[in-house]
């Protein structure tokens, strides 16, 4: 085991690791990009709708649903499906197949995220919002939006590590990535590099995790965090967390 | 750009599925049993791991750190871990995704009693109450729902998990998704694919069903509570 | 007379007995130990498999199925244990697995992994016409624009293209380590995808890899109109299919069992596999069922 872990720090030295396509800081940066594009690209798919249909107190069982079927379906099988998709719209293998399944997975939990959180908000405020003259536009974003924000980035949260964790299976759809170093390890047998590649995302996903969480406990007094964190229930559910 | 320029069944070929009606039953049962023993023991470890963070409230943060982390390392990077360690094995898959379930677990188990009313429990004092028949007779029967509630998502996302177990070897019905996703341009691959997602699918949906009506058979009071 | 008519009853039921036990000869089913018959995770070697026990199941042979094992490190361990009978191989990449050292020559090679094999206790038996090579392949309008025929030619064009293939390629000697040394070749990129498989065709298609690995008896590099560029130096070994076989097995059940393979093995050339695959593999054609058409085809089995 000992001897293992060094070969494992051996792969790490390699300087060839470092170095160009394969190396450790491209497939990193491909990484990132990828989150980055797939998150953005959710975020304007689900939180403006979302916002909307709470704040008009409509679709709650559809909220139900889409947050049941993203834990229903494998995100394995997402990325299976996403594949064929993708060459019949002649997008080709690699980065858009893996970008469609990606999107695909992080609009549930932020969709539902915020719908819970907009309409988590005191009744009594919006009220009083109505009272004071404010359109409903200004309704939704200066008071609801505002007050349900911990629980969006709560779902934004989520939405992040699970989007970094499914697009290591990229690299079966000939993207590149953290995956690439676990998958071809697995091809080539090369425990090490599997190890490694394991170490890369593993970082990658408490790193982004950290940083939320951070973020959250310094911006949000912590009343307001403990709703965003609850057990889900029968009703709107709250997303804590989501399997990957 | 050719959208789908196979024929309908080009994309389903159900003779595929006819001449491997076997394959995807034992598939099927191999995922029912790599969740059932994941669930099993998940329970088990975070039965006991919830009796020690209520016993001593101080050791309830640490546990939730470290099964908080084990459930952030992402799936695959866990077993790229453990294969090196323990093979390409039912053991490997099975530490895997017992780890998964453990966050859930035990904190639908500890919040399930801390968030009983502290007069309930006040009453049960009164009355008499030992304190450990107090914990087994009323404050666990009161907590059902919140824990079966987290048996729920576990089991859900354990299902979710076993598939990607097909890259060490495994899978259950994420078998044929792999499959499928090598051999993606055939209708055979794409058969396979629809398979694996319809049959995985339909045992989250299943399993899901079946604990909520044995939620709703173990804590009757809860249901009629409840206004629809 | 009674002794004229006992003789005539007797005579009728000889010749009844005879007809019988000969219409009957392909049908009795031989004792012994069931031949486990095993092979590679891919369709191919899977269909070859399902042709030897079918072709044994003919001749009376009990044969139990283990196919998919897993690649050639897991089946051929099986193999060599006992726990599986019969897998279907190739003769170069079978001799580079167990040491040697393969050459073009099909001869050469077999007797070269029959002496490797021996000692671990498997008999290789004859080789079968068809073969299954690694292929380098380009899209036609590449040749064309490139001016590509055989391998050699992309030496012209180093460290432009990207080059796609199985994730083992930068590690087989067949690969890309022999194109680097044999043809003195260099890529911008090498691309991991799949076993000559629709990730790899894809991307050749799309143009996201530039040459691509594929396999010689793969009926897509016709279908799809891909060159094949030609292996003038000689990298490629002899890869022809051939049924190796526990000898323990081979002792038990002697030469007439060792001929029904050797025939199917005579029969079998490299256009019929490339055709049994394109049914199989991309028109979802039913393995056993291309298998049982083949050796009737070829007047192995009625």
């Amino acid at each position: 085991m000992i001897e293992f872990l060094g070969e494992v720090a051996d792969w790490f030295g390699d300087p060839v690791n470092w170095q160009g396509i394969d190396g450790i800081p491209n497939r990193l940066w491909e990484h990132f990009q990828m989150t980055m594009f797939s998150m953005v690209i959710a975020a304007v798919i689900a939180i403006l709708p979302a916002i909307v249909l709470a704040h008009k107190k409509i679709g709650g069982v559809f909220v139900v649903a889409v947050v049941n079927i993203g834990r229903a379906v494998p995100s394995f099988a997402i990325v299976a499906i996403a594949l064929p998709i993708s060459i019949r719209l002649g997008l080709g293998l690699g980065f858009w197949p893996t970008l469609l399944a990606l999107v695909f997975l992080a609009v549930p939990p932020m969709f539902s995220n915020t719908y819970a959180g907009v309409s988590g908000v005191d009744a009594a405020l919006v009220e009083a919002g109505r009272g004071m003259g404010l359109t409903e536009y200004q309704t939704m974003f200066r008071i609801e939006v505002p007050v349900a924000m911990p629980v969006i980035v709560a779902g934004a949260r989520i939405a992040t590590v699970q989007v970094i964790a499914t697009a290591t299976l990229g690299a079966l759809v000939a993207w590149g990535g953290l995956g690439r170093y676990i998958i071809d390890g697995f091809a080539t047998q090369n425990a090490p590099e599997v190890f490694a590649g394991g170490i890369l995302v593993a970082l990658m996903a408490i790193g982004a995790e950290t940083l939320f969480s951070l973020y959250e406990r310094t911006t949000y007094s912590a009343r307001l965090r403990r709703r965003s964190v609850g057990t889900a229930d029968e009703g709107i559910v709250v997303v804590e967390s989501v399997p990957h | 750009m050719t959208v789908f320029a196979q024929s309908a069944s080009g994309i389903f070929q159900w003779s595929w599925v006819q001449r491997n009606l076997d394959a995807i039953w034992d598939r099927t049962l191999e995922h029912v049993y790599l969740t059932a023993v994941a669930i099993g023991v998940g329970f088990v470890i975070s039965l006991g791991l919830s009796l020690v963070a209520l016993r001593w409230r101080r050791a309830y943060q640490p546990i939730t750190l470290v099964t908080g982390l084990l459930y952030t390392i992402p799936s695959l990077a866990l077993f790229a871990f453990l294969v090196p360690v323990t093979g390409l094995s039912v053991l490997t898959a099975e530490i895997g995704l017992v780890s998964y379930t453990l966050l859930i677990l035990i904190r639908n188990m500890v919040t399930g009693i801390n968030e009983i009313p502290s007069d309930v429990i006040e009453s049960a004092d009164g009355m008499g109450y030992t304190r450990s028949r107090r914990f087994w007779e009323i404050e666990v029967p009161l907590a059902m729902p919140v824990i079966i509630t987290g048996i729920r998502i576990a089991t859900v996302t354990v299902i979710g998990l076993v598939t990607v177990t097909s890259l060490i070897g495994l899978g259950g019905l994420g078998f044929f998704i792999l499959r499928g996703l090598q051999t993606f341009s055939s209708p055979i691959g794409t058969t396979q694919i629809i398979v694996g997602t319809a049959l995985s699918v339909f045992l989250a949906v299943a399993a899901d069903l079946s604990l909520s009506g044995i939620q709703r058979l173990l804590t009757p009071w809860a249901s009629r509570k409840e206004a629809k | 007379m009674r002794s004229h008519r006992n003789l005539v009853i007797g005579a009728m039921l000889l010749a009844v007995a005879l007809v019988a036990a000969a219409c009957s000869s392909g049908g009795d089913t031989k004792d012994g130990t069931p031949i486990i018959v095993g092979s590679a995770n891919f369709g191919e070697s899977a269909l070859v498999a399902e042709i030897y026990a079918q072709a044994l199941e003919a001749e009376g042979y009990t044969v139990v199925r283990k196919l998919n094992t897993g690649n050639r490190e897991i089946y051929a361990t099986a193999l060599e244990a006992g726990e599986l009978h019969l897998v279907p191989e190739y003769v170069g990449s079978a001799l580079s697995f167990k040491g040697g050292v393969p050459t073009a020559n099909t001869d050469s090679t077999t007797s070269d992994l029959r002496a490797a094999w021996a000692i671990d206790g498997v008999t290789v038996l004859n080789p079968a016409l068809a073969q299954d090579k690694n292929g380098f392949v380009v899209t036609a309008a590449t040749a064309a624009d490139l001016g590509l025929s055989s391998v050699s030619d992309l030496a012209a064009f180093n460290g432009t293209l990207v080059f796609g293939g199985p994730p083992e390629c930068p590690e087989r000697e067949f690969c890309l380590p022999g194109l680097e040394s044999v043809y003195g070749l260099s890529f911008a990129e090498f691309k991991a995808l799949d076993v000559g498989g629709p990730l790899t065709v894809a991307a050749l298609e799309g143009d996201e890899i530039q040459l691509a690995l594929l396999f010689t008896s793969d009926g897509v590099i016709a279908s799809k109109g891909f060159v094949l560029l030609d292996d003038d130096k000689g990298l490629q070994p002899a890869e022809n299919v051939v049924p190796v076989v526990l000898t323990s097995i081979v002792d038990e059940y002697g030469t007439s069992f060792t001929d029904v393979l050797n025939k199917v093995s005579a029969k079998l050339t490299t256009a019929d596999l490339t055709l049994m695959n394109k049914l199989t593999g991309y028109d979802g054609e039913d393995p056993v069922q291309v298998a049982a058409d083949w050796l009737k085809s070829v007047g192995i089995t009625k």
